[in-house]
């Protein structure tokens, strides 16, 4: 047999399913909620030893013991005695970790708005008075080391965010604003989907966080802030393609006369690990195919087909989106 | 559980697929990891390809029956040298073609000729 | 001994009697309860009838919602498999969840009641056997319609549980949805019917001497149950037509932009939707704790804890609905609340299982199927428990909510719960309809397959959503990890399903229906269903004295069948059964039962087309159907309430009971009862839906109709409850004329449909529409609620001055007098209270 050989893209490693992510935390929130599963994990087989062992004694145990079990003192014993004090512990565990994981937000964090759509995520960086500085979709970037806080709304119907290596899942809700904590303690690229069925392909809504070294997020940040697009030939002709064949209806690519919101924001699209929210990678290839066809790709999503564009267009597009880092 | 990524695959040539033409004997190339690298970079997102069950994009040629053509973009032979220079950098080999050139390294693109090559016609 | 009723209880001691009866009694409550044969056979009412092809339907939608499992397993057995398109795997998951939910389990435990309840009680029959004729037709042609829309791409694809504003009509623009609230609304209609069957056939028609504590611990299971459907069942009830107005007339209740909210559907679906797990679990627990102190021959340890355990089940299954929601962002202190009443939940759960591994060691229970299927249920309910314990945690939820965890949990709370426990009921109970028993060789296959079967598939999908996949989705990409555990859940799916087919087989070749010559009490039961009966139910109906009264007392089966009880005959030449008392069932009154008839079959078609047309939108045939399949019901209840010749009978050993009996004591009054119970809480659901709204979107409120009209549609309420009262009491005086009470029921219809017209026009004025906002909507869901009882009103009225003018309404008390008095007072009630609510809050607070 061939060594075995890394066949897995960046965003194919961030959603890696093995080791399984809730046993598997890179940050404090996510991490508190490991240990509880361990306990509760233990306290479950712990608790149906006992019951398998009160069973085997009923059936095949000696007289004595099977008097010991059949009487109404077992009952009381096994079955409101014994439960009562076990729930009563894990309650007061798990009431206090909600507690403290529902802790109020200091207000001085990190803020960054992710709002559900069908079926992708929109998002923006906020800055202190929550206006949005930077948008970006279906990726996002966040310093190690502290907790950043999501404000996770909708703009249709109910999804439900979801990083199991960052933290649980929190519901979004059209006409309401979720806060929810992440915090990474390692760089990483972590992967999740949305957790709440949303209506055809909610298979296909994926995400990808990724957390670099504080250094490294304030100097990509600042990059991506101060970065001047220099585009070849081939991508001037895809920018002015980009405007004429309607794309600019949907899509906003920032610093363009191109401002539509429909669709994800493509100010940054060639500096994403995935396209078609965490599916496919990211390469000019993909590109002129998600363009082209995205419905062969994703069924039912909101983008329509382009199979009219000859291939030097999607060329093109593909060539200009690549270059908007 | 790693090994299922490539174990799964290799099966299911095992159980379906011909063995590879004579003319295209790639001893060095290994289709399974071949057909891995065509799921990591994504070809299936403009091209048909048999054993990958999805995306099946529509935009470029289908590839099912690849090993039985004689041409590889309608205008270069098709064998596995020129095969594997073409998947990785297809514009230059092919001036003018839709093909993009993408991002797999010289064993990677061996490795997925030699998955193309076990497209035959069946 | 003390009497609830005045009875003597020292009558009892005349039982068993001496004398031989007379010839021919046998003869004639066989030709009495005859079953019609032909296509005739289709208008029995006999529980043996209703209650075996009951179940019958639901173990067909147990089979066909278990087939699109399989179809579904095999497409998630490896990642991007393309057997089921996108959007007809979403139709296929969400109706294996609808079909599951409220196809199969509610309605087969449900059935099992209306099967074995009349017989462990010693009844002849339910006490309205035409409306679980009708309950069951309308459920049978009403679900098998709802499935066939997966045949023509119509089938629902929002999930089970529908959460808008995904099935509004923005998202969801097809009649799909619509499908779903049709097939949600005739299991409805069944489980509503159902529970007052059961209400008032456990506690009226126990045989005489079964006090409470005697009473077998499935008939204590079904009337929690029967209450919690009546508790439960409204807030579904109310949410479905919320959601179907919100659909069909665009009443913003859950639509943030117009001061609706997402979340008061989830309040309402969720507060009945996890008392319905609870719903199907105690029934199928009921029958464990049966057949557990059956199989292992001793009497069950811990009755009395048992029936607590039950009682305590219900209650807390009121206070943990919001653990469904514990991902929405509620305050921490509501989570907090559920997450304790999660767990307490656990208790009386924790006790039921103790009492049955304490009735095992006592007893020496065989290696026999139903024994089998009932500890592997053991075992595998206890593992759901556990992780239900686990999900109850908040923090925990947050990672495992809507993610294969879930998938597993549910299936072995399901399963273990209700699942196997009815398997085992199949293997026990099949030899009282049937000639045969089923094979012990066959069963024990098919229990070992579907018990492999079950821990194949689910354990490891724990496993898998700990990995990450989330629920509902039809698809999932390589690279994830979740291929392997997803193959062996296929492959253990497949393991359930040819254990499934083996029972088939089993039932194919062993299962023949008989009302006669059953293969009898195999496995040694003790209580009264294993008396030997026929159509009729039990030749006489035994003084119970203890809890297992076969092993008590040999001799029973032979009195009873030789008529040395109670009602060895017919007393007036009627189908009739005892009405008892609730608490200690002394013998009341004898009630006159119903026959076989058409009328419940021609309603329940009606009904379903009714909805089904309603769906497709050709709304003249709909409402064309829906007058039919109500003068198909009036037509039924014609015959019905009419006292016979002989006003007093002799029921056996010389005791005479009444024969036609009024007031709050009657069977009639007690259901009328529970009907309005359960209109109530629709309108306590009404009431929640409207105050949540203004606690969400104050912002949105505007100011109701000025108070002074509050004094006509209150006096109108006032005028109409008046008259009614007044008609029952001129009813009694033998001097007014036939008319007159009939007229004045008349006019009190008249002001009750005033005040509602009222009530209306006053909202109109102030421009407020159902569509403007949340405030809207929900007003004039109150309209909505209120035009409809004024119109049964009227109804009523009319069917009552129909029958008055017929001389078929007696005197002095007259039970469709009491249940149209009863009804119209209800209904001035609610409307005063709605008037009150939306004018004074928050208006004048």
């Amino acid at each position: 047999m061939s060594p075995p050989i890394s066949t897995r893209s960046a965003i194919a490693d961030a959603l890696a399913g093995w080791p399984p992510p809730v046993f598997d935390p890179a940050g404090p929130y996510a991490g508190s909620i490991t240990t509880l599963a361990w306990v509760l994990l233990v306290m479950s087989v712990v608790v149906l030893g006992v019951v398998l062992v009160a069973l085997w004694l009923a059936l095949f145990g000696s007289k004595r013991q099977r008097a010991r079990v059949g009487g109404t003192k077992a009952v009381w014993t096994g079955g409101i005695i014994f439960p009562v004090i076990v729930l009563t512990l894990l309650l007061v565990y798990g009431l206090s970790l909600t507690r403290s994981l529902t802790a109020p937000i200091r207000g001085d964090e990190m803020r960054v708005r992710i709002t559900g759509e069908m079926w992708w995520w929109r998002v923006a960086y906020l800055d202190g008075e929550g206006r949005a500085t930077m948008v970006d979709a279906n990726e996002l970037h966040i310093p190690t080391g502290r907790p950043v806080v999501l404000e996770l709304e909708s703009s249709d119907v109910i999804h439900s965010f979801w990083v199991p290596r960052l933290s649980g899942k929190l519901d979004m809700i059209p006409g309401r604003r979720n806060l929810m904590r992440i915090q990474a303690d390692r760089p990483g690229v972590f992967g999740g989907q949305c957790a709440e069925y949303c209506g055809g392909p909610h298979a296909l809504m994926g995400f990808v966080v990724v957390a670099h070294r504080p250094q490294d997020f304030a100097a990509m940040m600042a990059a991506r802030r101060t970065r001047t697009v220099a585009l070849s030939p081939q991508a001037a002709r895809g920018a002015q393609l980009f405007a004429d064949a309607g794309c600019a209806a949907c899509h906003r690519i920032a610093g363009t006369p191109a401002n539509g919101l429909a669709g994800p924001d493509l100010t940054h699209v060639g500096s994403r690990r995935s396209l078609g929210a965490g599916i496919l990678p990211n390469n000019r290839g993909t590109m002129i195919g998600w363009i082209g066809d995205s419905q062969a790709i994703k069924p039912g999503n909101r983008m329509p087909r382009y199979t009219v564009l000859p291939g030097e267009d999607l060329q093109a597009l593909a060539a200009y989106l690549e270059a908007r880092k | 559980m790693p090994t299922a990524h490539v174990l799964l695959p290799l099966l299911l040539l095992v159980a379906c697929k011909p063995p590879p033409d004579e003319r295209h004997h790639m001893p060095q190339a290994d289709a399974a990891r071949g057909k891995a690298a065509i799921e990591r970079v994504g070809c299936a997102s403009c091209h048909a390809i048999p054993g990958v069950r999805w995306p099946q994009g529509t935009i470029g040629p289908s590839l099912d029956g690849f090993a039985e053509r004689a041409l590889i973009a309608g205008r270069l032979p098709n064998r596995p040298d020129v095969l594997a220079a073409f998947v990785r950098d297809a514009p230059s080999l092919a001036p003018g073609t839709n093909m993009p050139a993408m991002p797999l390294n010289e064993e990677e693109s061996r490795d997925v000729a030699a998955y193309l090559y076990t497209l035959g016609d069946r | 001994m003390t009497s609830e009723t005045g009875f003597d209880p020292k009558l009892y001691d005349r039982f068993p009697t001496r004398e031989p009866r007379p010839e021919g009694e046998l003869e004639e409550l066989e030709r009495i309860w005859h079953a019609p044969t032909g296509w005739a056979r289709l208008t029995v009412v006999n529980n043996n009838f209703i209650g075996t092809w009951y179940v019958g339907a639901a173990f067909l939608f147990f089979i066909l919602a278990g087939v699109l499992a399989l179809v579904m397993r095999t497409q998630l057995a490896l990642p991007l498999q393309g057997i089921l398109p996108q959007e007809t795997y979403n139709q296929f998951f969400t109706m294996h969840g609808t079909v599951m939910m409220f196809l199969f389990a509610v309605p087969a435990v449900e059935a099992l009641g209306v099967l074995l309840l009349p017989q462990m009680l010693a009844a002849r029959d339910l006490p309205f056997p035409r409306l679980s004729a009708y309950a069951f037709w309308a459920y049978l042609v009403g679900g098998l319609s709802f499935f066939c829309s997966l045949f023509f791409g119509l089938a629902p694809d929002g999930g089970w549980f529908m959460y808008p504003p995904l099935t509004s009509i923005a998202y969801s623009p097809g009649i799909n949805a619509d499908f779903w609230l049709l097939g949600i609304g005739f299991i409805e209609i069944s489980a509503i019917a159902g529970a007052i069957e059961i209400v008032v056939g456990v506690l009226r028609t126990r045989a005489p001497g079964m006090t409470l504590d005697k009473m077998p611990i499935f008939a204590w299971a079904m009337l929690v149950f029967a209450v919690m459907i009546i508790i439960g069942f409204p807030s579904i009830i109310l949410g479905t037509l919320l959601l179907e107005l919100e659909r069909a007339l665009n009443w913003p209740f859950f639509d943030p932009t117009r001061g609706g909210d997402a979340l008061l559907w989830q309040h309402l679906f969720w507060f009945f939707g996890h008392p319905e797990v609870y719903i199907i679990f105690l029934p199928a627990a009921g029958l464990v704790s049966m057949m557990v102190a059956a199989l292992a021959r001793t009497p069950l340890v811990g009755y009395q804890l048992i029936v607590l355990a039950l009682l305590a089940t219900g209650f807390i299954s009121f206070g943990v609905w919001s653990h469904h929601m514990f991902v929405t962002g509620m305050p921490t202190l509501s989570v907090s609340f559920f997450s304790a009443a999660s767990m307490a939940v656990s208790v009386p759960a924790g006790i039921q299982v103790f009492s049955w591994i304490a009735t095992v060691a006592v007893g020496k229970p065989r290696n026999n199927t139903p024994t089998l299927f009932l500890l592997g249920g053991l075992v595998t309910f206890v593992i759901g428990g556990l992780t239900g314990v686990m999900v109850a945690l908040v923090p925990f939820d947050w990672q495992a909510h809507d993610s294969y965890f879930i998938v597993a949990h549910l299936h072995y709370v399901l399963i273990g719960g209700m699942v196997f426990p009815l398997f085992a009921a199949f293997y026990y109970w099949a030899p009282m309809m049937s000639r045969r028993a089923l094979s012990e060789r066959l069963g024990k296959w098919v229990f070992w397959l579907m018990f492999a079967g079950m821990q194949v598939a689910f354990l490891p999908m724990h496993l898998t959503g700990l990995m990450g996949m989330p629920r509902r989705v039809y698809t999932y990409l390589p690279g994830r990890d979740w291929e392997v555990t997803n193959m062996i859940s296929t492959i253990g799916a497949y393991m359930i399903g040819l254990g499934v087919l083996l029972f088939v087989i089993d039932l194919a070749r062993n299962f023949r229906f008989t009302a006669g010559d059953e293969a009898g009490n195999v496995y040694g039961g003790g209580t009264l269903e294993w008396l030997p009966t026929g159509l009729y139910s039990t030749r006489s109906i035994p003084v119970v004295k203890s809890r297992e009264p076969l092993w008590d007392d040999p001799k029973l089966s032979d009195d009873v069948e030789a008529g040395r009880y109670f009602l060895p005959n017919s007393a007036t030449g009627h189908r009739e059964t005892l009405i008892t008392s609730p608490i200690r069932a002394e013998p009341e009154y004898l009630q006159i039962m119903p026959g076989p008839s058409a009328w419940p079959l021609f309603a329940a078609i009606f009904t379903a087309g009714f909805f089904l047309l309603l769906t497709v939108q050709a709304y003249n045939p709909s409402i064309a159907s829906g007058v039919l399949a109500v003068l198909c019901v009036l037509r039924w209840l014609w015959e019905t309430d009419r006292p016979v010749a002989k006003a007093h009978a002799d029921v056996g050993a010389g005791i005479i009971l009444p024969t036609y009996a009024t007031g709050p004591r009657t069977h009639g009054w007690w259901a009328m009862t529970v009907l309005l119970v359960v209109i109530g809480m629709i309108f306590v659901m009404a009431v929640f839906s409207y105050l949540y709204l203004y606690g969400v979107h104050p912002s949105f409120w505007t100011s109701p109709p000025d108070a002074p009209w509050l004094l006509p549609i209150i006096g109108g309420h006032a005028a109409a409850a008046g008259f009614a009262l007044l008609a029952r009491r001129l009813l009694a005086r033998e001097r007014t004329t036939l008319w007159t009470p009939a007229t004045l029921v008349l006019i009190a219809a008249g002001f009750a449909l005033f005040a509602f017209a009222i009530d209306w026009w006053s909202w109109r004025a102030t421009g407020l529409t159902g569509a403007t906002s949340g405030q809207g909507a929900t007003v004039h869901a109150f309209l909505a609620l209120q035009g409809i009882l004024t119109a049964i009103v009227a109804l009523m009225a009319l069917y009552l001055a129909a029958r008055n003018a017929r001389g078929i309404v007696t005197r002095p008390r007259n039970n469709s007098m009491d249940l149209t008095v009863m009804f119209i007072a209800y209904t001035a009630a609610q409307g005063t209270l709605a008037a009150l609510l939306t004018r004074l809050f928050p208006g004048a607070i």
